[in-house]
């Protein structure tokens, strides 16, 4: 019979293409995997993780972290305070080549300042570290494009005043960019050419598909290993995994959804690398939202009534530890004394009666709000506080930039959520989450002592002295139940034997100008 | 003929206004707000968020933002993209136009021939267990979800036999996975359909009339059966080809493909809402374009369709 | 069914039911649907399990005597969440059903009645929805109102009504010149009374028809919206959230995804069995083959 004959020659076309083998690129070159494009590729607008995770690779700033999370010095190689404590003076390391092949000089460093404050450039992230700079305001006003705090002395020589004292300044992760690039390249110059001094040059972002990042050779620390890294765009972290387990991919990042299976395939045995996150997680508990709140017998009933070593262990498959303070290890004023904070559900209904509501009886209904990617968080939370206090909670899962929105404005009573540091020392936690004026404390907690020691902290050059002053706040936090801290997780990566050099810190990966790729 | 073509051409952009006007409706309903998804964590910031929502326009009355829509439709950037801050949309969703069509053109390319040989090869042995067994499968073929098919083949020809890449785009052996799963449910709807249109032609009298008169079996079938099944069975295109094109939306999330279903999944999560509109936009363009042809073919080719346009 | 239609009362469903037990496909999917629609009706009575009870002790736990078809990402029953998952299903697939039956016949017989500008109005709707692929229409939808059971029945239903009043219409319109309604016009029925008495029994076997291939298509596009997460959300469960919670654990930890994948696959072949056979029987067309 005839019909036969269609199926049968799509069958061995098939074939035949599955034979054929896809074409691996260039043998030295590193391809790992991001999970949604970038949202920009340029230093001045950077304000999200995905950019952060290419940007790194092809910008720097004053310091750089090393292999142990430790402050190292970039493109500053010293800084000295002004008498005053109003700023600083900073030596600048001679010698670096931009991508273009000009110089790196003070003039840059103003200059990207500068464009992170005018109004129209949309700066990101790094452009709130520069709040303090005398003359910002008036830049950020469009009354002027000249930052007057700012003044180069000589080529190597930068000269920063502030109006209130700084000092983490030095060790924000700024990107320094080439203030050349624009007369070279035009206004739009950020998908075309590469503006850095770091290890790597930009190449090309074909949306959807892939960043391209090649080996910057005259890199001031030595040429990369590698010839290059592609970012590969992998919305699926289960796709990312099943690419790297057929060889498409050299490295991942894992997401939360696939660490159980990395953990568990004995496959990936000697392939697998973890650090933990710098990153806080904690239940926020608003006493504005829900009057029991107000109450810290209740706080303190809600904070024991959920097992975080069992969280850990079922909900992020062990890659997690319980957390007891609102300060991660790896960023520096870590306290590692901290009590823990039992699972205790018999004192957190003793409590609970004591407050007058006995078996939760009493209570108004809350609900406990997160985002899709928290929602077994939340499922876990409604169920252990059904269960242990007979809590009326009901779980919602909500749509993360009206959250995100709510949460600034304290709207929303009950939440776990969590905040990443953006430099590795404990005040970004502290004065981001707690202090009691930032727009960010999303519980609206507020203690004045705890407040005048954050502040004192920020005059505080003193690294021993500060950190004391964080234990002190952190622990006024704490025997407050301000905060209900609950669990750090462990970030996982995958690493095929052949690539070597790949480091994995609290703050993601570090540049990867060390990798090698022996394919 | 032409009278009716130009009637319809012009029923298209009537319906094409209307689709502009309903995705923008839509997407105002749509919860969350881009620009404080564009700030995400420093949504406080009031400034910022006051000198966006301006520089989107977002801050103006609704009809001066349905009428700067349609203009940047004429202009063909279809305005800019709010995930990718500043990105006109037609840069964002430029590398992936012609991907998820392409998709479903192939797709459809192989499951019509293989779809009918399928339903004539049963069709001629009705009640066999030949019969009864292919149309299991078909059924099978139908009813299990796209996704849940694309996990197993993944497992099974990519990470078990190595055969072909679990994902990605641009070789032609990274076809073939997510073709197959796109091709499965139509060629198992068209087999079904052939079959019925097959048996119900068998039945009439001209064909009784061929076979009484000795003519070949061979000769009934493909020569006078075949072609009056493939008549009704054009009709149904269309609806396939809108199922296609849906598919394509399961399929490239799932094998990380560039196109345009992808991106529009993407980009409701990222409140992205010009390049959700856009896309939507662009797919019922395409789709109408499609069903125009196929109702212009099938009124060349029955001349009775004419008198009532609008039915079929 | 009235006893009005133009064939007489008693005959067709005797003719009906042996025809039904003759059909194979159509035994087997009744038989396939009678077991779901039981699972979905009893779930409260034979799930083992609180689906919505979390334990991090039985996280993954795998198939076993304690669990049957093991514990997911919360340590919950994934048997019971199968059960009550069918019964989800089947509300959405119902609850569409009955608002586009409703809607759809009602408006179908309008249109195709009075004609004129209520035809018009009606049918360019119906032209306008068909101009957007069906499912992207509904993903649009659903998007638009947030996720949630109510917004895949009212997604679904919005792109489901336009294919009933279109057969409707085109059934009513045909039946109007039959003579034994032009003689009902002709004495002054009531328009809902030739609606109810005359259009609705000479119509309902090809809607049944419609509706049963339809039921597949419902569960199928709840399933995928709930797997691109814009469908029913946690903690209810639901098949194709299911699929999509298991797909990553499809390496390590299969049966998530595995029994959720067979539960859609066996009900959808159930309900195509069933449309299949249904229309093989009531279908005038290929009745006498």
């Amino acid at each position: 019979m005839r019909v036969y004959t269609v199926p049968t020659i799509i069958g061995a076309a098939s074939l035949a293409l599955a034979t054929m083998i896809s074409s691996p690129g260039s043998a030295a070159e590193l391809r790992t995997n991001i999970n949604a494009d970038p949202s920009m590729v340029d230093p001045i607008t950077y304000s999200e993780l995905i950019s952060g995770d290419i940007l790194m690779n092809i910008y720097e700033g004053f310091v750089g972290l090393d292999k142990d999370g430790n402050v190292v010095p970039a493109l500053a190689t010293g800084w000295k305070a002004h008498d005053d404590n109003l700023g600083f003076r900073f030596e600048l390391r001679k010698g670096v080549k931009f991508h273009s092949g000009r110089d790196f000089t003070a003039k840059d460093v103003k200059y990207t300042f500068e464009q992170l404050l005018i109004p129209g450039n949309k700066g990101g992230l790094n452009s709130e570290y520069l709040d303090g700079i005398v003359g910002a305001d008036a830049v950020k006003e469009g009354k002027t494009t000249t930052l007057e705090g700012v003044k180069a002395v000589d080529e190597h020589t930068l000269d920063v005043r502030f109006t209130s004292p700084d000092v983490l300044f030095p060790i924000y992760p700024f990107f320094f960019m080439d203030s050349g690039i624009v007369a070279e390249h035009g206004a739009d110059w950020a998908t075309k050419a590469s503006a850095g001094t770091g290890p790597f040059k930009f190449v090309a972002w074909k949306r959807g598909q892939e960043v391209q990042l090649a080996a910057h050779k005259d890199y001031w620390d030595g040429s990369p290993k590698t010839e290059g890294v592609r970012f590969l765009v992998v919305p699926s972290g289960d796709t990312a995994v099943s690419m790297y387990e057929a060889g498409e991919l050299d490295l991942v990042y894992a997401d939360q959804g696939t660490i159980r299976r990395i953990l568990k395939d004995d496959q990936f045995e000697g392939q697998r690398i973890t650090a933990p996150a710098a990153q806080i997680r904690y239940l926020g508990m608003n006493q504005t939202q829900y009057e029991p709140f107000k109450d810290i017998r209740v706080r303190q009933a809600v904070c024991i009534a959920f097992d975080r070593d069992a969280m850990a262990k079922g909900l992020y498959g062990g890659a997690a530890f319980p957390l007891y303070g609102q300060v991660t290890p790896g960023v520096a004023g870590y306290n590692p004394d901290l009590k823990p904070i039992p699972y205790d559900p018999d004192t957190a209904k003793k409590l609970l009666a004591e407050a007058g509501y006995p078996g939760g009886k009493g209570l108004p209904p809350i609900k406990v709000t997160s985002t899709e990617p928290n929602k077994n968080d939340i499922a876990y939370f409604a169920s252990q506080l059904k269960d242990v206090l007979g809590m009326p909670v009901e779980v919602e899962v909500v749509e993360r930039g009206s959250h995100i929105k709510k949460m600034n404005a304290g709207e929303v009573a009950f939440f776990p959520w969590g905040w990443s540091a953006g430099y590795p020392d404990a005040l970004y936690f502290l004065s981001q989450v707690w202090y009691g004026p930032s727009k960010y404390n999303r519980s609206r907690w507020q203690n004045d002592d705890f407040d005048k020691l954050i502040e004192e902290s920020q005059k505080t050059a003193d690294e021993k002295s500060r950190y004391a002053l964080y234990n002190k706040a952190e622990q006024i936090l704490l025997d407050d139940w301000g905060t209900c801290p609950t669990t750090v997780r462990m970030q996982v990566a995958l690493k095929k034997p052949y690539v070597s050099g790949v480091n994995l810190i609290p703050f993601r990966f570090l540049p990867f100008n060390e990798v090698a790729v022996n394919r | 003929m032409v009278g009716y073509a130009m009637r319809r051409i012009l029923g298209l952009v009537a319906v094409w206004f209307i689709a502009v006007l309903l995705t923008f409706i839509a997407v105002q309903f749509v919860p969350g707000d881009p620009i404080l998804a564009l700030l995400s964590d420093r949504s406080g910031d009031p400034v910022l968020e006051a000198r966006l929502r301006a520089e989107y326009g977002l801050d103006r009355a609704l009809w001066v933002q349905f009428l700067d829509y349609l203009g940047n439709i004429a202009n063909g950037t279809f305005g800019l993209s709010f995930r990718f801050a500043g990105t006109p949309v037609i840069d964002v969703i430029a590398g992936g136009l012609t991907i998820s069509p392409v998709l479903a053109l192939v797709s459809i390319a192989i499951a019509v021939p293989l779809g009918v040989s399928l339903g004539v090869f049963v069709a001629i042995r009705q009640n066999t267990w030949a019969d009864t067994l292919v149309i299991l499968i078909l059924v099978a073929g139908i009813s299990v979800p796209n996704f849940a098919m694309a996990a197993f083949l993944v497992y099974l020809f990519s990470i078990k036999l190595g055969l072909v890449p679990v994902a990605g785009w641009g070789g032609a052996d990274q076809l073939i996975l997510p073709v197959t799963i796109l091709v499965i449910p139509p060629t198992a709807y068209i087999a079904r359909l052939t079959r019925t249109y097959m048996l119900e032609v068998l039945q009439q009298d001209y064909i009784r009339t061929a076979r009484a008169k000795g003519v070949r079996e061979r000769l009934v079938i493909y020569r006078h059966a075949l072609r009056n099944t493939l008549v009704p069975l054009l009709t149904t295109i269309g609806i396939i080809f809108g199922g296609l094109l849906s598919g394509t939306f399961v399929v490239e999330t799932i094998f990380n493909i560039p196109g345009l279903g992808r991106m529009a999944i993407e980009s409701i999560f990222a409140r992205d809402y010009p390049v959700t509109m856009s896309i939507v936009l662009l797919f019922t363009v395409f789709y109408s374009l499609i069903n125009l042809i196929i109702d212009l073919l099938y009124a060349a080719l029955d001349p009775r369709i004419r008198l009532d346009a609008g039915e079929s | 069914m009235a006893g009005e239609s133009a064939s007489g009362p008693e005959r067709p469903q005797s003719e009906f039911i042996i025809r039904f037990r003759r059909n194979r496909n159509a035994m087997i999917g009744s038989i396939i649907v009678a077991l779901v629609v039981a699972a979905a009706l009893l779930a409260p009575w034979i799930v083992p399990y609180d689906v919505e009870k979390v334990n991090m002790l039985t996280v993954w736990e795998p198939p076993g005597e304690d669990f049957w078809f093991g514990a997911d990402a919360l340590g919950r029953d994934v048997f019971s969440r199968v059960i009550v998952g069918a019964r989800v299903s089947l509300l959405v697939a119902v609850s569409v059903l009955a608002i586009t039956l409703t809607v759809g016949t009602i408006l179908g017989m309008c249109a195709a009645y009075f004609g004129g500008w209520v035809d018009t109005v009606i049918m360019r709707t119906v032209d306008i929805i068909f101009a957007f692929p069906e499912l992207i229409f509904a993903i649009l939808i659903a998007a638009m109102l947030g996720p949630g059971k109510l917004t895949v029945i009212i997604a679904l239903s919005i792109v489901w009504w336009p294919g009933i009043a279109r057969l409707t219409r085109s059934l009513v319109l045909s039946l109007k010149s039959e003579l034994f309604v032009e003689a009902a016009i002709a004495s002054g029925t009531p328009v809902h009374r030739i609606m109810r008495r005359h259009f609705l029994p000479n119509i309902i076997a090809p809607l049944i028809v419609r509706a049963s291939i339809g039921v597949g298509f419902i569960i199928m596009a709840e399933a995928t919206l709930s797997f691109l997460g814009i469908g029913v959300q946690e903690p209810e469960p639901t098949w194709g959230g299911m699929i999509r919670d298991g797909l990553s654990q499809l390496r390590t930890d299969p049966h998530l995804a595995l029994y959720a994948s067979l539960a859609l696959g066996i009900t959808m072949v159930g309900f195509n069995l069933l449309g299949d056979g249904l229309r093989d029987i009531l279908d005038p067309r290929v009745r006498d083959r």
